[in-house]
């Protein structure tokens, strides 16, 4: 579990965060949504531990991430899988190093071993037959699964997703929130996604927090986010027509 | 509207450079103490040196190579057409043109040339790598990504680079005595004593030192900037160029500094 207490954080005189407060559960697709610029991934990276807080605090289970050292820091990053908004898979290395990265490190399995896991991760996510290539060779889509089948390869007990589907055709989102869902549910980890498409808010989403301005005005399932009374998420849904037809 | 008197002005801009620097070097310092922490696996770092020793070293050596041929060469023209005074014997052009190359021109000139062509790859080379997000993915799996990426990029730069100079030397030396032997300028059995006559070994070491000297700040000062580049392709292109004009400028500064200290 991750818990966000009264986190702000500004940049010079701008507040990007205003008192955000909020808890996402192991097992579900948490997400984050709001408009461009509300402040979705600066949440997002200060969750991750990328940017420093202004206040507030952030725990992951029983353990504050302030009062984590460097070599502790490190530690619990061990347990995090991450896929970024443009992917971020290595140039340098081919999609099977890629996903067998964080493995060299962090483990002491052989070469077979590793390659083993690689292949296991690439199947999971349904990419076979390019281990050779380079980040170039590929797709956006492909290139989004090798950075979850590299996110998932040391069984991590969170995932953080920054707007796995931007850039991607709609049959290929939906491919990757339904992959993103169930290996939530699968491997039981705490999965926070940031995004602001619709799609995958109505069909993943277990749990929603509405940014606007730097603020968490809603929070909520995708069973009553088209009930809401919140002006602010009301004026967000109307921007999708299919949405605003439906609740007017 | 309000207006800022000029001198005022002019005070406020010399506040901010010197703030600006200060950052920056206390960043630097920063910078430097992660990228010298102990790697997390030793079997890695050695594979990541030997990766960028050929990268940045090894692929240098055609330019570094080429150049010093003709520097060589040059020097050797424009010695003797200065000492043309028939009291000098012509032994001197030899031994003035080793002492250039073995004292200046083989590692002031090649690291220069290494800023270019070095610098811009390292800084290019992680400033993508920051953009795309690529070293935020690194961290977030634990990985101290400055010391993977930066510290094999410095050693080998810096361990390797004194035998590049080296080379550089005997091509330089080389280059002298084709244009010795092509134009017979000085009688080559001149040119050759002059290559042995006085020669201080102590120099050799100077060089070398210099040379690594040169090439930490090529290597750590590049990277810096890529490590810390902002704002898409434009930032990674203004890394790139910052990277070499800092360096040149240091490679200068510490030439005078090394040399004082070293020589007198």
């Amino acid at each position: 579990m991750i818990r966000v207490e009264h986190l702000n954080k500004s940049f010079g005189t701008f507040q990007v965060l205003k008192d955000i407060s909020v808890e996402y559960e192991p097992g579900k697709c948490n997400m984050i949504i709001g408009k461009s610029g509300s402040g979705k991934t600066v949440l997002l990276k200060n969750i991750m531990g990328l940017m420093q807080p202004d206040s507030g605090e952030i725990w992951y289970g029983d353990r504050a991430l302030s009062s984590m050292d460097y070599h502790e820091r490190q530690q619990q990053r061990r347990n995090v899988g991450v896929l970024f908004q443009g992917s971020a898979i290595f140039d340098f290395a081919t999609v099977l190093d890629n996903v067998m990265f964080p493995m060299e490190f962090f483990t002491d399995w052989s070469r077979a071993q590793k390659i083993e896991r690689a292949r296991f991760c690439l199947d999971r996510v349904e990419v076979t037959g390019v281990e050779d290539r380079y980040p170039a060779e590929l797709s956006g889509g492909m290139q989004k699964r090798v950075g979850i089948a590299r996110a998932i390869a040391l069984n991590p007990s969170f995932l953080f997703c920054d707007e796995p589907n931007s850039g991607l055709d709609p049959h290929t989102s939906i491919l990757i929130d339904q992959l993103i869902s169930e290996l939530t549910s699968e491997y039981n980890m705490t999965t926070i996604i940031n995004t602001h498409d619709m799609n995958s808010i109505l069909d993943i989403g277990d749990r929603i927090g509405f940014i606007d301005g730097g603020r968490m005005v809603w929070q909520g399932s995708k069973d009553d986010i088209l009930e809401t009374d919140c002006p602010e998420l009301k004026e967000f849904l109307r921007s999708n027509t299919l949405i605003r037809n439906i609740i007017g | 509207m309000c207006r800022i008197p000029a001198s005022q002005a002019v005070r406020m801009v010399r506040c901010f450079m010197i703030k600006n620097f200060f950052e920056s070097v206390g960043r630097y310092c920063l910078f430097l103490k992660m990228v010298f922490r102990k790697p997390e696996k030793w079997r890695i770092f050695w594979r990541q040196f030997v990766m960028e020793a050929d990268k940045l070293v090894l692929s240098s050596i055609l330019i570094v190579a080429v150049i010093s041929v003709f520097i060589g060469g040059v020097l050797v023209i424009q010695t003797a057409s200065n000492m043309s005074n028939p009291m000098l014997d012509r032994m001197y052009v030899g031994y003035m043109v080793r002492e250039s190359l073995v004292l200046e021109f083989c590692s002031t000139m090649v690291a220069l040339l290494l800023a270019g062509k070095m610098g811009s790859n390292i800084a290019s080379e992680i400033g993508s790598m920051r953009i795309s997000e690529q070293i935020d993915a690194m961290d977030m799996m634990g990985v101290n990504s400055a010391g993977f990426l930066v510290l094999p990029k410095i050693l080998s730069s810096v361990l390797l680079s004194p035998f590049l100079m080296l080379l550089s030397m005997a091509l330089g030396i080389l280059g002298g005595y084709l244009v010795v032997e092509m134009t017979e300028i000085i009688p080559t059995a001149k040119y050759i004593s002059g290559l042995r006559y006085s020669f201080n070994g102590f120099y050799i070491f100077y060089s070398c030192f210099k040379m690594s000297l040169f090439c930490f700040f090529i290597s750590s000062i590049s990277a810096f900037n890529g490590y810390y580049a902002r704002g898409g392709s434009l930032g990674v292109g203004y890394s790139s160029t910052k990277s070499i004009v800092t360096a040149s400028i240091l490679i200068l500064m510490f030439d005078l500094i090394v040399t004082q200290l070293m020589l007198y």
